[in-house]
Formats: C-alpha cells, structure tokens, sequence
C-alpha cells in the first residue's frame, strides 16, 4: 500500500507510461513490417496496451482527483482551473466522437468495398471453368482407367507387376496400383524411381467402390501440382478370386495445373477474405476504439496538465494579492514568460517592489518623526515653563511635566477631555481655566497674568497662548513667577531695610547722646519740682531711640544676609536646646513630640534664630489673647517631587492668624501684635528660603496656628 | 454504497456468463482409445480421437479458412519414490493443417511436420483421419524401465495459428477453445 501510494505520488507512472509506449511503438512497427511475428507478439502487445492503459486511467484519476481536492479546499484557482478543463473536455469528447463515428463508417465501408458481388461471381465461374476444363479429360482417364481394370482382370495375378509398368508407360501415368478391398496393396508402379511407397488411397474411395462406384477426382499433390486420382474396381476373375481394385494417379497438363491453382488460390483467398470481413471489421474498429480511448484520455490528462499550467500564474498572482493585502509587500512572483500572464506578473512584482519603497519610506518619515516628537517631548519635559496644547474643540492634547508640577495635579487623565473639565474637579484652577477660555476666543496671541488660590499657597503664573498654524489649536506656555515676585519683594524690602538702617541709625546715637547731655546739664539748674519732668522726658527719648536702635537693628539683620555656615546638626538636639531658653517660665508649655534622630545640613545659628522666632511669636500670640502658652512642635520626613523633604510644624493654641493677613504674613510689617517690628516671620522666611525650603501658615479649628517648614533634606550618614 | 451495487451486480453477471460459456463449450475433444504396444524392439503408440468440431469451426473451414490442429505427447515418469510430482522426459508436438479445396472440393490434411499431405473428399473422413494414431514410435532411450512410466496425450485446435483477425475473437470465445484434457495412454 505504501509503495502503491510513493508510486502514485512520483512522477515515476509518467516514466513508465512513457517507456511503455515507446515499446509499443517499437513492437507494432515490428509486426507492421513482418506480420508473422504478430502472432508471436501478440500478447506482449496486448499486455503492454492494456497496462498503459491502466497506468494512463491511473493517472487521469489521480490527476481528476487532485482538482477535486482543490475544488473541496477551495484553493484559489480551483474553480477556474475545472472550468478550462471541462471545455477542453467537452472540446475534445464532441471533436473525438464525430472524428471516431465518421473513422468507424469509413473503415466498414472500405472493408465492405473490397468485395464485390461481380468478383465473386467471376471468381465462381473462373472455379467452375476449371472444373469443366478438368472435367473433360476426367472422363477421358476415367475411361482409360476403366480400360485398365479390363486389360489387369484377364491376367492373372502373377503378371501385374508387368502389366502395370507397361500401362504406366502406355497411359503416362504418374502411378498405378493395385488394391485389395481390405487396404492392402497387391502391386504397383511408379514412374518416379525416388518413390516407392505408392499413395494410398483414403477410406472414402475405397468405400465408394465397395459401392460399386468408381472414383475420378482432383487432388492436389505434395508440391501443390494437381493429379487426378482414379479408382476402379477391376472386375472379378472368378467367383471366389478376391475383389481388387486400380488405383491410378494422373498428372494434370502443367499448363491447366497452374491455371487451376491460380484460380484456386485467388478463390480460397477470397472466400476466406470475405469470411473475415466481420472479425476484421471488428479487430479494426476495436484498435481504433483503443486508440480513440488512449488519446481521449491523454488529451483529458493533458488538458488537465495545461489548464493547471494556464492556471498556475493566475494562483500564484491571487496568492500574491492576498499576500499584499495582509501587508506582505515583499512578496515577489517568479516571471513565467512573455506572454500576457508574464506581463502581469512583472507588473504585479514592479507594484510590490515600488510599495516596498514606499512603505520603507514612509516607516522611515515615520522613525524621524517619532524622534523628533521624542526630542521634542524630552525638550518639553526639562522644562521649567508649563506647556500645554489645546485643540480647536478646546480639548487638551499635550502637556509636560512642569506643567503639571507647576498646576500642582496630574494633567495626564485629562488629556483628549475638554480643558473646561478641569475647572470642576480641581477648584484652585477655576481663575486659569475662566481666563484661559476667554483668551482662546481671540485669534491672536496673548499673555496674562493669573492668580491660583489654593487652598495651602498663592501661586501667581505668567500665560502666553500662540496660536497654532492652520488654526488647529493653541500652545499656551506658563511659568510659575510666584518665587520671582516674591524675591522681588524681598530685594525691594532688603533696600528700604538697609536704606532705613543707615539712614536711621546715624542720627539716633547723637539723639540719645543729647538726651543724656540735657539731662546731665539741666539737671542741677532746674527747680527740683521741674527736675523730675526732665528726667522723664529725657528718659521718654532715650528709651524711645533704644527702642528704634533695636528696630534698626533688626532692618539691619533683615537686609544683610551672610553666606549660611552648613553643618550637619542633629535637629531634636537644637530644637531642645531652644526650648531649654523659654522653659524658666513655668506658664510656657513648649512640647517636641517626636524623638526621631535626623540629622540635618543647616545653619545653627540661623535656624535657632527661626526656632526663636516662631516660638516667640507663638507665646506673644498667645499671651496678648491671654490664653495658656502651650506648643508642640513636631517633625516628619515627608516625599514631595520625588525628593525627601524634613517638615516641621511650630503649633500654637492662641488666637490664630487673621485671613487678611494671611498673604502678607511673612512680609516685613505685617503683624498683628501690640509691640514689635512685623519682622519676625519675614526673616524666618528669609533663612528657610536661604536653606531652599518653603514656609506656610495655616489656622487650626477652633483657634491656633501652625507654621509648617520644608527643608530639603540632605541625610549624613550618623 | 451505489458504486458497491454496481461492482456486486458487474461480478454476478461475470460469473454468470462464464458459467454459460463453460457450459456451451462443454463439446470437447476427446480421446477415444489410447493404447501402448510393444513390438519386438519398440513400443508404439495408438489412439483414436475424436474431434467434435463446432459449426463455427467447420463454416471457417468451408470458406477456406485453414484450421490447425495439433497433438501433444508427453513421458512423465515419477521424480522420486517418495514424492508424487512427475517430471517430463520427453515430449512431442505434431501439427496438422486442415482446409478445403474448392477446384478439387477435397479437404487436404497437411503434417506441418513432414509436409506430407493427404486429400479427403468430406470433412468428416478428414477428421476420421487426422484422429487416427497407428503406431507413433516412441522413444527407445526413455522406455527402458517403462513400468514407472506415464505416456499422456491431448489434442486441440490451435488458436494461435488462426488469422489474425480471427485470433482476437477467438482468444475470447469459447467456440474456438476447443481442446482434450490430458490422457492417460494404456500400457500393455
């Protein structure tokens, strides 16, 4: 079964088929030239016709059944590869069946037109001709035959051997003997000396004397002559003598002989012509079929064969199609020849080939485009400026990190959402979205500044919005300038500071020096009753320029500011350290809750004096409401812009900050107390901004304050 | 299972019509008498056989169709004691061609062996003829220890030597398939 099933797959039935017409080929060409050995070759013929056959309806069904196959699988093509080959098919069977009818009539009507009733009836009559040529002289010896028999019965016995050879020389002969009625031979003579057995005579003569009839007939020899053969009985020499019989063979004229066997041989070959016009008939129409059949069928394989060729292109190019269209552009057909298919094909390669350049350079457009986008985003990305974009439906489309830092929310959920959206989810944007929608209104470019109130900080940003070409959209670009402005605040006071120091300072030490020189100089020339107002208003001016000396002082230590002196302090030990100074009153209830070790880079004597500050505000706050002096200060590390950050909280119980002072409060002068310069905080903002860290206040429900400081925090390992 | 009817229906009338075909050639040559005689220094052999020929046969003979016929001897004796199988020592083919002359209306019967040839005036005394065997000498040299010995014969028509035309029609029917099966010859 395995060999059967390799066999059937192979090109080898093709090879085989092949070789085996080939030798029938050679072999009929054999028997066409030398008919005898068709005999002999008849079955090989016969064999090797029949296996090709089988071999070529083999192949025929496995080549039907593969186009089944496709068909059932629906393999592209299939269905134009059955149509071609059923036109070929009905091509060939209709052009074959009229060629094979018309072969068919043809052949019957030549065979039947070899014979001919006027050669048959000539050829009968040339027969009877030489039957009666025959007949004339068959009497004739019949008699003489006769006359034999007459001279043989009145000698006896004993002398016929004698007899016999003068009759034989007499008659002329061929041969003449004499024949008991039993077969047995009495004597002969024979003309031809090579000969001595004489010819017997078969049983029917004998038969038919022993009927008392005489026998004369033609009878062929062994050399194809003719001889008349004459048969007598010789009449009886007496009652009991034994019944013989002349038994004589006649040569036939030579002449007449080889006419009668011309005629003979012309009529025998007609008769046996003619008997087999039928068998011929049928032998020719039955090689005729058979090679009808063997050429339908290699013309259905070859059609097959052709239209899978014709069809092979079309596959190959559908498969392409395919391939293409699955985005395969790299698929390239092999050319099959310069006809109209192979001109497609080329054309169908040259289309994928020039796709391929294209899809290479679009990929590539592409790539670049991708890396400028990526350059661009990185650009975007370190910069400190917010950029947003927004589109002509007003919907976000980019924005990098800063601005999401600098609007202090993640922009990335809002992005393909309308820019209105933000407003409603995060409050302390609704001044930017309002201003930014009215802006967009315009066509042109524009810049504003906004304020963002939150709930924690003030931020002020600068907006500049440019449309983007085509009217797609616009860019709008944003800085956080809350810190600019604010140091532009705090140069500004620094110089009125300084300014005031200088100019303050000089006068007040000859203010006090002449307070102090009236005082000692009018004292003695006064009357004792005037002498006490002296002294109280000298002392007025004096206090007075102490208390503005100290005021100057302070100016002064707010304008100057001295390169910070960093070392790395344990902060719960400074901390401590400050409370130990305010814990001699025992009405001041000053608490550090956490016990953590943090050890921190910072300026001691500069960060004591913020400590200072906040807990003397946080009792003069408390003791002017006239409620218990109680803080806690406390102090975490917290995780603020991917950096660590030391947060300390300064909390008060006293009466809290008022709201309209809250955006001033670490502003010079801005204070709520009875005595002081309003410097206080505004130099704690000053060296925590020197340290690069924030500062805020925030009121507590139901009364009191907490100052909340960020410092960066820079770990030194303890 | 159509295709499964059609095959079984095709292999009953196939065996249908071999059955009649067997059937109709039931008129077979046959061997009459076959006889082994010694003579004083050889043995010889007689047999009379009979040829019952069908009118398909003798109406190819009348148109002049020559009809061969041939006869078949064979010696076998055992290959061993032991073992039934028989080999063949000698054996012997002779041919005979028969066919009508017309001129002389004679049916001659040619030995395609001697090209002897002999005239007789009815089909029938021709056969009577051509199934006479009147002492075939056998050979000496394989008939020394003749009591193991089997002497068999056949006869038939031979096909083969039909006209081609004929032949093809002959191989496949029945009419023509006429011969004897093998026949034991009788030893003295």
């Amino acid at each position: 079964m395995n060999f059967i099933k390799r066999f059937s797959s192979s090109p080898l039935p093709y090879y085989a088929l092949g070789l085996l017409l080939l030798a029938l080929t050679y072999l009929l060409s054999a028997a066409t030239q030398d008919s005898s050995k068709l005999s002999d070759i008849f079955y090989i013929i016969f064999g090797l016709g029949l296996t090709a056959l089988v071999l070529l309806i083999g192949i025929l069904i496995r080549a039907l059944h593969g186009l089944y196959r496709d068909f059932k699988d629906k393999k592209p093509g299939s269905r134009l590869t059955i149509r071609l080959v059923s036109l070929f098919v009905l091509l060939i069977l209709v052009s074959t069946t009229i060629v094979y009818s018309f072969s068919v009539h043809f052949l019957h009507r030549g065979i039947d037109n070899w014979f001919d009733v006027k050669i048959e009836q000539a050829l009968d009559d040339a027969l009877e001709l030489s039957r009666t040529a025959l007949g004339i002289r068959v009497r004739t010896l019949l008699k003489q035959t006769r006359m034999m028999s007459v001279v043989l019965s009145e000698v006896p016995v004993s002398e016929f051997n004698t007899n016999l050879r003068d009759l034989t020389q007499l008659s002329g002969a061929v041969e003449l003997s004499v024949w008991t009625m039993e077969g047995q031979l009495v004597t002969s003579s024979i003309q031809n000396p090579n000969i001595i057995v004489p010819n017997r005579p078969n049983e029917a003569i004998f038969r038919q004397l022993k009927q008392q009839q005489d026998y004369i007939g033609l009878d062929p020899s062994d050399d194809e002559r003719l001889q008349l053969r004459a048969a007598v009985q010789i009449p009886s020499q007496g009652i009991e003598s034994e019944q013989k019989m002349l038994h004589v063979l006649f040569p036939v004229n030579e002449r007449l002989s080889s006419l009668g066997k011309t005629v003979e041989d012309a009529y025998t070959q007609y008769r046996e012509l003619s008997y087999l016009r039928k068998p011929l008939g049928r032998v020719f129409t039955l090689t005729l079929s058979l090679i009808v059949l063997l050429t339908v069928l290699a013309s259905i394989w070859f059609a097959i064969w052709i239209s899978r060729r014709i069809v092979q292109p079309l596959q190959a190019l559908a498969d392409g199609t395919q391939s293409v269209a699955t985005g395969n552009y790299n698929t390239q057909l092999t050319t099959t020849g310069h006809d109209e298919i192979g001109f497609l094909v080329r054309s169908f390669n040259q289309m994928t080939f020039r796709l391929t350049d294209a899809r290479d350079a679009t990929e590539l457009s592409h790539l670049k485009l991708e890396e400028q986008t990526n350059y661009l985003a990185a650009v975007l990305g370190s910069l400190s400026s917010g950029v947003i974009t927004i589109d002509k439906k007003n919907s976000l489309k980019t924005a990098n990190i800063a601005s999401s830092e600098i609007l202090n929310i993640d922009l990335s959920p809002h992005l393909e959402r309308p820019f209105d959206m933000l407003e409603t989810q995060h409050q302390h944007l609704q001044s930017f979205v309002q201003i930014l929608s009215k802006a967009l209104a315009n066509k042109t470019s524009w810049q504003h500044q906004i304020e963002l109130h939150a709930e924690l900080q003030h931020q002020t940003l600068m907006c500049r919005g440019t449309p983007l070409p085509n009217n797609t959209g616009w860019v709008i670009v944003f800085d956080d300038v809350t810190s600019l402005i604010q140091a532009q605040r705090d140069i500004a006071w620094g110089e009125v500071a300084r300014r005031l120091a200088h100019e303050i300072k000089n006068p007040l030490t000859p203010i006090q020096l002449s307070a102090e020189r009236l005082q000692s100089k009018y004292m003695p020339l006064l009357p004792p009753d005037q002498t006490d107002l002296l002294r109280k208003l000298t002392k007025t001016i004096i206090q007075q320029v102490d208390a503005m000396k100290d005021m100057v002082n302070d100016f002064s230590d707010y304008a100057k500011s001295p390169s910070l002196q960093l070392d790395s302090l344990p902060l719960d030990t400074l901390i401590h350290e400050v409370i130990t100074l305010y814990q001699s009153n025992s009405k001041h209830t000053i608490t550090l809750k956490e016990d953590m070790a943090l050890v921190l880079k910072l300026d001691s004597n500069r960060f004591r004096q913020v400590l200072h500050n906040l807990i003397k505000n946080a009792i003069d706050a408390s003791e002017e409401a006239n409620m218990p002096v109680t803080i806690d200060i406390g102090y975490s590390i917290i995780k603020k812009t991917t950096l660590d950050w030391v947060e300390l909280k300064v909390r008060d119980y006293g009466p809290g900050i008022p709201d309209d002072m809250m955006n001033v409060l670490f502003e010079p002068y801005a204070t709520s107390k009875v005595s002081g310069t309003g410097l206080g905080l505004a130099i704690v903002k000053k060296i925590v901004d020197e340290h690069q860290g924030t500062v805020r206040a925030k009121n507590h429900d139901p009364h009191g304050t907490c100052i909340i400081i960020h410092i960066p925090l820079k770990r030194v390992a303890p | 299972m159509h295709a499964c009817v059609i095959v079984k229906r095709s292999l009953i009338y196939l065996s249908f019509l071999l059955l009649s075909n067997i059937a109709q050639g039931a008129e077979h040559i046959s061997i009459l008498y076959a006889q082994v005689t010694k003579t004083d220094t050889n043995y010889s052999l007689s047999a009379t056989i009979y040829y019952p020929l069908s009118p398909r046969i003798i109406e190819a003979i009348d148109h002049g169709v020559p009809i061969t016929f041939y006869q078949e001897f064979q010696l076998l004796e055992p290959f061993n004691i032991y073992w039934q199988w028989q080999q063949n020592v000698w054996s012997r083919t002779v041919r005979y061609q028969l066919r009508y002359h017309a001129l002389s209306k004679q049916y001659i019967l040619l030995s395609l062996g001697t090209l002897q040839r002999r005239s007789f005036p009815s089909l029938d005394i021709a056969l009577d003829d051509l199934g006479k065997i009147e002492s075939l000498s056998l050979p000496p040299k394989h008939l020394i220890n003749s009591s193991i010995l089997t002497l068999q014969l056949r006869s038939g028509v031979d096909i083969h030597a039909l006209p081609t035309p004929m032949r093809l029609g002959a191989l496949i029917s029945d009419k023509w398939q006429i011969k004897s099966p093998w026949v034991d010859a009788t030893w003295p």
